[in-house]
């Protein structure tokens, strides 16, 4: 019996459809911004940081070799960051005499007059960047929002990285994975 | 075929590759620093604001992302460089058009394929018909009508 060709040309394309199909099913079944979960900078060497703190003093990684160092990115105007200033105050608390971990607060799109007056009014009183070094680690460590902590190895390698708000155990562990990786 | 369709064809043809020439021909020069910070920056997502790209929005990760790409520019990146960069840091999903290898691939090449065997399979119906024999009334058909017609006009009205 002859075949017609349409058959063979609707057979080809109902298979090139259901292929397409199924592709895109398997990439919708992953949430398509999946990686934005979790920080590729894990495992890698910290990007270079440069800041001048609100105090004036300048704060650079090179400086910070040999320390681990919990970088926090947060603003005045972001709720999530209000809700673990408690928890980066009572860890800074009882850590602020350490030698070898720095907790450093970098802001992320704000102005420099809203986040000189949080910290005073907050009691930051450990390093906060204030100047466009801050924007420049905003996009090197790929940050998607606030607040974002990254704790970098006293050997300069990114060790641990939360996305969303920090609790004094995580920052006990950031901590804890410095001190391990020395 | 007369020579009248296949002008037709012919002309149809010709305004496809025109159109298509007019569309996919690059533009002429370099195009400048600003020019390609603007082209990149659109392809890029603006990672604080949902569905909009770099070059569209105002957040200051937006501008910043902005004169990281002019700066690498002045350096003498490539285009894919900076692409890249910006894929390594963020994952794929920083990118508003799909990549045009691996899994990405396949956003590109599918409508092609389906269009080309479509186009095919037209043409291939098009001759198809063109091949059946035009129906032409014989004089028996033309009699048969003319006898229906005139039952019908002899019959009266329901």
């Amino acid at each position: 019996m002859k075949q017609h060709p349409f058959r063979w040309i609707a057979l080809a394309v109902g298979i090139a459809v259901a292929a397409f199909a199924v592709v895109l099913a398997v990439n919708v079944s992953t949430d398509p911004r999946a990686d934005s979960n979790s920080s590729r900078l894990l495992g890698k060497a910290a990007p270079p940081f440069s800041f001048t703190d609100l105090a004036g003093k300048k704060v650079t990684s090179a400086d910070l070799v040999g320390k681990t160092v919990i970088l926090n990115f947060w603003n005045s105007w972001c709720a999530p960051c209000r809700d673990e200033l408690p928890a980066l105050q009572r860890w800074y608390s009882t850590h602020r005499d350490d030698t070898d971990v720095v907790l450093i607060g970098v802001p992320r799109d704000d102005t420099s007059g809203a986040i000189r007056a949080a910290a005073r009014q907050d009691k930051m009183d450990w390093a906060v960047a204030n100047d466009h070094g801050a924007e420049a680690a905003t996009l090197d460590y790929a940050t998607r929002g606030q607040p974002e902590t990254f704790a970098i190895s006293p050997n300069g390698v990114v060790i641990a990285a939360q996305i969303g708000p920090v609790n004094v155990s995580t920052l006990d562990k950031m901590a804890a994975y410095g001190r391990r990786a020395a | 075929m007369s020579t009248g369709r296949k002008l037709v064809w012919v002309g149809l043809a010709v305004l496809a590759v025109l159109v298509l020439a007019v569309a996919l021909w690059p533009s002429s020069g370099t195009p400048t620093v600003r020019a390609r910070t603007r082209s990149l920056a659109s392809e890029l997502r603006c990672v604080d604001c949902e569905g909009l790209s770099v070059a569209e929005s105002s957040t200051a990760s937006a501008r910043q992302t902005r004169r990281d790409i002019e700066a690498r520019i002045r350096r003498g990146q490539s285009d894919q460089d900076i692409r890249q960069v910006y894929v390594d840091r963020f994952g794929e999903s920083i990118l508003l058009k799909p990549s045009s290898s691996g899994i990405g691939v396949i956003v590109w090449a599918l409508p092609v394929i389906v269009l080309v065997v479509g186009a095919g399979g037209l043409v291939l119906a098009l001759r198809r018909w063109g091949r059946q024999p035009r129906l032409v009334a014989t004089d028996a058909d033309e009699a048969l009508v003319a006898q229906a017609r005139a039952r019908e006009g002899s019959e009266p009205d329901a």
